[in-house]
Parts: structure tokens; C-alpha cells; sequence
């Protein structure tokens, strides 16, 4: 259950040629889907049963390492319910990655998902880098939401998407890997993209704004 | 007959083991299944509840390690089966009388005892009779939730042999003893085949009381049995269970051949006569553990663990072999209240009775934090009896409760506690009874996903018993408060009421419904944005107030309240804490009133300051994501003092449940653009007035030199507006007196209050005092006009010459 299997967090002491970004992503959903689970699982490699409701948003961090770049993603989680809806924005905005989750075992979180693809594409930076996850995989018996259906769906919309499980961990680091390699890593990307991105975050920019070589 | 040093044991426990789920399966949500002694504990929790004359109290359900249940109840006298003499007809007469008793109320509750035998029948020297265990099969969901079977062979009804059977089987057990105390023991030779076996070939019988009687050559002593008992047998052994008697069938019966008088039941004084749950809340303070009990006694045995692994696992995860469920342990191990008696032995038996017009008195234990008070023998046993005796005259005592609640609550009382303090009175069971709690609506969805996650490491609420009564006070509140809707947090803030009114669904709700307006009005709206928006600036406000250098710290790196708040507040923190933490925040919460959670935020952030003050956005953010262990005790006591040291007016919000003032002098109500915008909270004239009088304010009056001097609020300095830089966060900038005066008044916390002509110099003047860090600041509300229009005896005129004087 390491947090990275690939890559792995620690690189030797001073690489010297590599590149750290940072990125802002969120995660997106109906309520009770995983998105904190997936976080959890991401960024502590640990699962709860019982993970509690989030209220509003919560934020974590975690560091991934490609060959020559190390990404940061600077993670929100949002709450799922409906009703939350109007925080939403606060937090997609200026974000450069969001994961739009939906539980295969219940087809109407699918439904909702597609929601949150098209408020992205619609309302979020045009850049962003969208990932569907279809998580709860290890609840295959229960499917309701075709594998096929939804490849095709985020073929159509150019989502990356995977099947996840924050319970067995299936695919969870590979998904976030599979953004970090698809977000744009040169100069004036990264943090910078989006207008606002760091609107959040303002006060702290100890770091380069965004690549550093 | 009986004479042991009975007074000494007063409860006993017994102990078994819950079914284990084969394998690690999951249930159709992906989560795990609910393990069998949580259901059990969550059903057992209405027997705790239960009170009737001839049924021991059940006083705890434990859950021990692997699966095992202990279960602690009243023991008095002993059991029918450890009565070696034979009773006369009489004392059959009432012994079985006061059996029928318990198990017609029973039946009433909706409760089959089913294991009825004469081991569990208690009768003491008296002639008292009480049942122990009865409620095994209803806290085992009928005995799905155990692996071995429920009842002895001998006591079970044909039915019940066959396919299960419900209460009428108990009328056949009752049958069955009944006929026992008459002729002697059935079937003391056979082993349970047999017995069943001759169960069952009762069936063919035309009357299987006479038959039983003569298979044990007791015909005789049977046909000279009083008729009207011998048809009280009868009508209770027949094989239909439709055609047996009922209960209240069967007391009436008895209560006419019942001679015996009982005697007067005497209430004895002093620790005994103490109600048992005391009793035995005390007991476990003084040091009393129930499962060392246990072990001594041979019920718990340990063996060493090579023994209870399986011979095989499956891959399903099944495993054969190994421990395997034993039957059911029928033994008792007795509890001797001997070291409770030696501990409250010096104490007086005046003490007992606590008189509400006597000066309560002075403990040491007073002074300690409130975790230790509570694991206090004595000081518990002080604030049980006091509270139990204001607790019974409440509405009337309602002010003395909340006198002494303000020290504190013991832990056992809080639930009834806690309803006093909101105020909770009349029929609120037909209240509740009235709702509609069943019918599906559109919300089911949101709840059923949102319950499975809500403080699901307490016992009491991951069970299905808890799930369910969750949801249905979460149905019925939403029913009852059309204008709001369900907003995820709400289960959270319903979790403590349910988890301290478990078995009292109905007083749950009414303090839920208490609570919400009092504390939480109109945050349950369907657009709630601008109530929230209030309560986070007001926030935002009491933490420029009391922490001015930190709140100057996150304004600037744009740590907004937004981002971690809202949960707090959305749910009275019950969803960033545990239970255990909740229950004392909410005690003072439910004493001190609705604006002490704004300061309970400022006492959180203040635990955090040094953390907070060193770190950047990142850095704090995450910080509340996953929030550090917070001192409650410490945090209640800061935000208690915050709060009573505070101005009233400063915590004013508009979004409130309270009528809203007309009265200009207590008028702070701003425009919420402007609330947002300004940092200093406002000060209303009326509590303006009275620091003046105490001698706590320090007026800073930033209108020109020329106005001042005119006339200006007596003791207030001039530190005029337009020769202050801004940018300069120094004290020092303002000058040597404004710098020596504010100093002198930090040191002796006063309020600082700025007086100005507009709001809008006032506004920056304030911000730049709090990145001066200067505590206590506010804002006059309506500016040196309004003082001039109502408090003009204020005025005065500056002694020249004001530069160096200040008065």
C-alpha cells in the first residue's frame, strides 16, 4: 500500500535536472461515490469504511515524480451533496485537473458525473484536464455502469478515465499519475495557466510560480 | 429461608458469545457487515429502559473482546432451581402470580422471554419474585444474531420444538413450571432428545397436563391440586397456541386464588436504597470491573490462542474447525458491593437527601478538569443525588439546573440534563408519535448514504438500530420544519441527541428540534448562503477581537473562513469531533447560549495559533483538513471567558431567532456588504455605556484636532485620522500619549473603541489597529454622532492642552 508505487515520492537528494509543478485539482461527484476515499487512499494509502461526509471542501497534498518533473497536486475535495453545490466554483476555478468520480454500482451517479463534465467544460479554465473515474471497482457484482459506456462517453468529451478502487487501491495512484503526465509541463503551464489559479492560495507562493528548472 | 449477606450483591452479569459472520463479506453498500453484538448492543439498549416491580433492571450491555456480550443486571435472592424444599400451594400461588406479572408486562412491551426457566425465576427471602435474563431473545434478534440455541428442552412448547414460535410459547412455559412447583421436576433423567421427543408426543394428547402428571406417577398429587389452579395449568399447556390463555388472563386468575398478602415493601435508606443505575455507575468509579469479575468466577476463560485457529480456511473465507460457539453459560457471577459501601462509608446519612434551600456544598474536586470530576467516586456520587433531586422538579427547577450545569453534568444525567436546559416539555411521545416517519421522500437517498458514515466508531450508532432511529429523526425533523431541507451535517448534529437519548427517540427529537433554532436558525434553509455568510464574518470579527495578530496573519495570506468553518458551525462541530468531545462542548454551548460557538471558534484557532502564525496557505489549509488534537477542556474554558468578557453587541447577528431591537442604543445592525468589509466588530451605544461606567474602555476618537477640541467623549484621545500612515504597522506611529494610553489600556484589557464621523475612516482605523495587534478593538456604531444624539451627558470639552493632557 505504498503511496506511490511508481515513481516514488523520495528521489535521490538533488536531482539536479528536475522540474517541480504545481497543479490544482478537484475532485468532483455525487455524494458517497469515493472522492474521499480516493484522496485518502492517494495521499496516506490508507481506507476507511466508514469515511465520514465532507462538509464544504477539504485539501490535501501529495507529490508525484515523473522521469524528469516532480508535480505537486494541491487536491480539493469537494462535497458531494447537491446542496453544495454553489461552493463548487471556489473550487474548480483555476484548477488545472479535476477527477470526476461516479460509482459503477449505481447508475445515477453516472448520470450526475456527466453533469460535472459539462459544467467544466463550460465553466472551468479551457485547459483543464478532466479524469473520469468510475470508482468502486471492487464492487463488480453490483455493476450498473458498463465499462464500454463509459470508455465511449470519455471518448467522446477526451476525458482520461480508468475504473478505481480506493478499498483494493486498484488504479488510484495510476490515475493521478495518468493526469501528472498529461498536464502541460513547460514553462508558464502549471500554476500560472488559468486566471485566478492560485486565488486561493495567494498569500503562499514560496516556490516559483510554477516550473522551476 | 434464605439469609446470605444478600444486601451485598445487588447485580450480576452473565456472558456469551455473538455469532461470527463467516468470512469478511460485505453487504450490498460495499461496507462491512454490522457485527453480530453490535446489533445485539443496539437492541439491548430498551431493555436498559426497563422497569417493572418483578423484572431485575438490566444495567449494562459490554462488548468484550471477539465477539462477546456480557450483560449485567439485578440479581436478588436465588433462583427456583437452587430451592431445594417444595413450596405450599400458597407460595406456588404467588410465586407464579408475580411471574405472570412481569411476563404480561412483558408481552405488553412487545417482548417474548422465551428462555423462561426456573433457573432465571429469582425469588428472595421475602417471597419477592423477579425475573433475571428475560430479555436474551429480544436482544438477540430472536437468537439470529447467536450460534447456539435459546431455552432449556424442557421448557419449550411444541410449537417453538417445530418451527419457532411466538409469545404464546412463553404462556406454555409458564404452563410448564407451574405444573413443576406442583408435582416436582419433569423429566429429570432424560437427556434433550428425549425430552423433546416426549414434547412432542404431547400433541396427541387431550389434555397434556394430566398426561405429564401421569407419566411422572404424580396423577394423584395433580387431581388434588386446588381446581381453579389445576385450569390455570391446563389452560396454559395446550397445544394449540392460539387457544392458551394470555396473560392478563392468567394474573386475573391467580389474583383470585392469591391469598398472600405482600408485605409493605420497605424502601431502605442510605446507599441502598440509591437507585440501582447509581449504584452501579459508582461502583465502577470506586474501581469495580466487571469482566476481572468474570474471569475470577470461570465464566471468561483464556486459552491460548493456538487453540481457537482453525483447522482450514476456504477461500470464501469460512474456516472449519477451531473455536466453536459453546452453548449457552447459564452461571451468574455475583457483584458485591463492598468497596462502594467502605468508600461512601463516612459519608452522613443527611447527605443522601440533598435539600434544594441548603447551600449546596463545596467539593475540592471542583477545581479539577472536568474528565477527572467525572471518573470522581465521590464527587459523583455528590452531583448524582443533587441532580436527581432537581432533575424531578424540573420545569420548576429549570433555573437551578442551569445553575449547576454550568459546573458541570454528570455523565449518567446529561440526556435529561440536556433536555432541561432546551427547555423540553409536555407529552413530546404523542408529539412524536403523530410524525410520519415511514413514507419515502426524494431526501431517503441522501440520508440512507449519509447515515452509514456518521460517527460510526460509536457502538451505539454503527448498529441497525441506530441507523434506523437516525433516519427516522432526521425524517421526522425535516417533516416537521418545512422550510428547511437536509443539508449534509445534519445527521452529525442529530448524532449526539440520539446517542444520549438512545432509547427515548421522542426526547431526541425534541431537542433536536430545541436546538436547531436556538443555535442553527435558518441555517437549514435552502439557500442559507447569506446566514452562513454572517456567521463566518461574525466569526472572522471575534478573532480580530481576541487574536488580532493571527486574524491580521490569515487575512493576509487569504485564509478565508469559508474554507474550514463552515463544517464547524454547519454542525456545531459535531462533525470535526468525536462524541466524547461534542458532549462537552455542547454542555457549555447549551448554558452560555448561542454566540459561544462563534468564541469556541476563536478558542479552536487559538490552541493552533503558533502552528498557524508560522505557516502559509498550504500549510493552514491542511492543517484543518485534517485537524490536531484539540484540548475541549481548555477550549471551552478560553471561549467561556471570551465570550462573557465580549460586549454583547459585538456578537450581534441579524440571521438570529431573537426579536430584533428597536432601540437605537442597542442598534448595530450594518448593511452585510459593509460587515464583510470591516473587520472590527460594532459596538452598540448601550454597551458602550456601561464599559464606560465600569471604567473598561479606551475611546480613540480619529476626527480632526479641531472637532475634538470642540467637544469630545469624556476620557477618549484624539488621534486624528488624516495624519495616520496606514502602512505603518507600528504603535509607535501614532505618537507618544495615543501610543502610551493604548498600551496602558491592553495591559488592563480594555475595549478599545473607535469613535469617528464616517464609517469609512473608523473601518481603516480599526483594521490598522489590528495589524498593530491590538486586542479588543471595536467600532462605535453610528459614530461620534450617535453618542452626541444619545448620550450627550458624555461630552465634554478637552482640558487644553490636549497634547499632553489625557483625562
Amino acid at each position: 500500500m505504498a503511496t506511490n508505487r511508481s515513481g516514488a515520492a523520495q528521489r535521490p537528494n538533488g536531482a539536479p535536472q528536475t522540474k517541480v509543478c504545481q497543479f490544482k485539482l478537484v475532485l468532483l461527484g455525487e455524494s458517497a461515490v469515493g472522492k474521499s476515499s480516493l484522496v485518502l487512499r492517494f495521499v496516506k494509502g490508507q481506507f476507511h469504511e466508514y469515511q465520514e461526509s465532507t462538509i464544504g471542501a477539504a485539501f490535501l497534498t501529495q507529490t508525484v515524480c515523473l522521469d524528469d518533473t516532480t508535480v505537486k497536486f494541491e487536491i480539493w475535495d469537494t462535497a458531494g451533496q447537491e446542496r453544495y453545490h454553489s461552493l463548487a466554483p471556489m473550487y474548480y476555478r483555476g484548477a488545472q485537473a479535476a477527477i470526476v468520480v461516479y460509482d459503477i454500482t449505481n447508475q445515477d451517479t453516472f448520470g450526475r458525473a456527466k453533469n460535472w463534465v459539462k459544467e467544466l467544460q463550460r465553466q472551468a479554465s479551457p485547459s483543464i484536464v478532466i479524469a473520469l473515474a468510475g470508482n468502486k471497482s471492487d464492487l463488480a457484482a453490483k455493476r450498473m455502469v458498463e465499462f464500454e459506456e463509459a470508455q465511449a462517453y470519455a471518448d467522446e468529451n477526451g476525458l482520461l478515465f480508468m475504473e478505481t478502487s480506493a478499498k483494493t487501491a486498484m488504479n488510484v495512484n495510476d490515475i493521478f499519475l495518468a493526469i501528472a503526465n498529461k498536464l502541460p509541463k513547460s514553462e508558464g503551464a502549471g500554476a500560472a495557466g488559468a486566471g485566478g489559479a492560485r486565488r486561493l492560495a495567494d498569500g503562499e507562493q514560496p516556490r516559483p510560480s510554477s516550473c522551476c528548472k | 429461608m434464605y439469609q446470605d449477606n444478600e444486601d451485598d450483591y445487588k447485580f450480576a452479569a452473565c456472558t456469551y458469545f455473538a455469532k461470527n459472520h463467516p468470512g469478511e463479506t460485505c453487504g450490498s453498500n460495499g461496507l462491512p457487515l454490522t457485527p453480530s453484538s453490535i446489533t445485539i448492543l443496539g437492541l439491548a439498549q430498551r431493555l436498559l429502559t426497563i422497569e417493572h416491580p418483578n423484572l431485575c433492571t438490566y444495567l449494562d450491555i459490554i462488548r468484550g473482546k471477539h465477539e462477546r456480550i456480557i450483560v449485567v443486571a439485578e440479581v436478588v435472592g436465588k433462583s427456583l432451581s437452587d430451592f431445594k424444599s417444595k413450596f405450599t400451594i400458597n407460595e406456588v400461588v404467588n410465586i407464579a402470580h408475580q411471574v405472570a406479572d412481569a411476563l404480561k408486562f412483558l408481552h405488553e412491551q412487545g417482548i417474548t422471554h422465551r428462555t423462561l426457566s426456573d433457573d432465571n425465576i429469582l425469588v428472595d427471602g421475602e417471597g419477592r419474585v423477579k425475573l433475571f435474563n428475560y430479555g436474551l431473545y429480544y436482544m438477540t434478534g430472536g437468537g439470529n444474531e447467536v450460534s447456539f440455541p435459546l431455552g432449556l428442552p424442557k421448557y419449550l412448547s411444541p410449537e417453538t420444538i417445530l418451527n419457532g414460535g411466538g409469545p404464546a410459547a412463553d404462556v406454555w412455559t409458564f404452563g410448564i413450571i407451574l405444573l413443576e412447583l406442583c408435582i416436582g421436576k419433569l423429566w429429570q433423567n432424560l437427556k434433550p432428545g428425549p425430552i423433546l421427543r416426549r414434547i412432542l408426543t404431547l400433541v396427541h394428547a387431550n389434555n397434556p397436563a394430566e398426561r405429564m402428571a401421569r407419566e411422572h406417577d404424580c396423577y394423584d398429587a395433580y387431581k388434588q391440586l386446588p381446581e381453579n389452579l389445576r385450569l390455570v395449568i391446563e389452560k396454559c399447556l395446550k397445544i394449540y397456541p392460539r387457544e392458551r390463555a394470555t396473560f392478563s388472563e392468567i394474573v386475573d386468575d391467580l389474583s383470585q386464588i392469591n391469598t398472600s398478602e405482600m408485605a409493605e415493601v420497605k424502601q431502605p435508606r442510605g446507599l441502598m436504597g440509591c437507585k440501582l443505575q447509581y449504584l452501579y455507575h459508582w461502583w465502577q468509579l470506586a474501581g469495580g470491573d466487571i469482566q476481572a469479575e468474570l474471569k475470577k468466577n470461570g465464566l471468561i476463560k483464556n486459552s491460548p490462542p493456538i487453540l481457537s485457529m482453525p483447522i482450514a480456511i476456504l477461500l470464501d473465507g469460512c474456516t472449519i474447525g477451531g473455536k466453536t460457539g459453546a452453548l449457552f453459560d447459564c452461571r451468574i457471577a455475583k457483584y458485591s458491593l463492598g468497596l462502594l459501601k467502605s468508600r461512601l462509608s463516612h459519608i452522613s446519612a443527611h447527605d443522601y437527601y440533598p435539600l434544594m434551600h441548603e447551600r449546596r456544598k463545596q467539593y475540592d474536586a471542583v477545581s479539577l478538569p472536568k474528565i477527572i470530576r467525572e471518573r470522581d467516586t465521590e464527587y459523583q456520587f455528590y452531583r448524582l443525588l443533587w441532580f436527581q433531586r432537581l432533575l424531578h422538579g424540573y420545569p420548576y427547577t429549570a433555573p437551578y439546573i442551569r445553575a449547576e450545569a454550568e459546573i458541570d453534568i454528570p455523565p449518567l444525567v446529561r440526556g435529561d440534563v440536556w433536555a432541561a436546559l432546551l427547555g423540553v416539555v409536555g407529552d413530546i411521545e404523542e408529539q412524536y408519535e403523530r410524525i410520519d416517519k415511514e413514507t419515502p421522500t426524494p431526501t431517503d437517498r441522501q440520508i440512507d448514504v449519509d447515515i452509514p458514515r456518521c460517527h460510526q466508531y460509536c457502538w451505539l450508532l454503527c448498529g441497525s438500530a441506530g441507523h434506523r432511529t437516525l433516519k427516522r429523526l432526521l425524517k421526522a425533523w425535516l417533516l416537521m420544519n418545512p422550510q428547511y431541507v437536509y443539508w449534509q451535517g445534519l445527521d452529525s448534529l442529530t448524532a449526539p441527541f440520539l446517542y444520549l437519548n438512545f432509547c427515548n427517540e421522542a426526547r431526541a427529537f425534541a431537542c433536536l428540534s430545541a436546538f436547531v433554532p436556538k443555535f442553527l436558525h435558518n441555517f437549514f434553509l435552502k439557500d442559507n448562503s447569506m446566514v452562513i455568510k454572517e456567521y463566518l464574518a461574525k466569526f472572522w470579527q471575534m478573532t480580530a477581537f481576541h487574536e488580532p495578530e493571527l486574524a491580521s496573519h490569515l487575512h493576509e495570506i487569504n485564509f478565508v473562513p469559508e474554507l474550514f468553518a463552515i463544517p464547524w458551525f454547519l454542525t456545531m462541530f459535531s462533525h470535526v469531533f468525536p462524541l466524547h468531545k461534542i458532549v462537552h462542548l455542547w454542555d457549555a454551548l447549551l448554558v452560555e447560549g448561542p454566540s459561544l460557538p462563534l468564541f469556541m471558534g476563536v478558542g479552536i484557532l487559538r490552541q493552533l495559533r503558533d502552528t498557524l502564525l508560522e505557516s502559509g496557505f498550504n500549510e493552514c489549509i491542511l492543517l484543518f483538513s485534517d485537524l490536531p488534537e484539540i484540548d475541549i477542556g481548555e477550549c471551552v474554558k478560553e471561549s467561556i471567558d471570551m465570550c462573557r468578557s465580549s460586549p454583547r453587541s459585538i456578537s450581534y447577528r441579524r440571521f438570529t431567532n431573537e426579536a430584533r431591537t428597536k432601540e437605537p442604543m442597542d442598534m448595530v445592525e450594518i448593511p452585510m456588504e459593509m460587515l464583510f468589509a470591516e473587520i472590527c466588530p460594532r459596538i452598540s451605544l448601550s454597551d458602550f455605556f456601561s464599559l464606560i461606567c465600569q471604567d473598561k474602555s479606551c475611546v480613540i476618537d480619529i476626527r480632526s484636532n479641531l472637532l475634538y477640541e470642540k467637544s469630545c467623549i469624556e476620557g477618549s484621545i484624539n488621534v486624528p485620522y488624516s495624519g495616520v500612515h496606514l502602512g505603518q504597522h507600528e504603535l509607535r506611529a501614532l505618537g507618544l500619549n495615543p501610543q502610551r494610553v493604548l498600551k496602558e489600556a491592553m495591559k488592563v484589557k480594555k475595549t478599545i473603541v473607535v469613535a469617528s464621523a464616517e464609517d469609512e475612516t473608523a473601518q481603516l482605523f480599526s483594521d490598522y489597529l489590528v495589524k498593530c495587534s491590538v486586542p479588543r478593538v471595536c467600532i462605535f456604531h453610528g459614530g461620534i454622532s450617535a453618542v452626541q444624539t444619545h448620550l450627550p451627558s458624555l461630552f465634554t470639552t478637552p482640558a487644553p492642552p490636549n497634547k499632553n493632557g489625557n483625562k
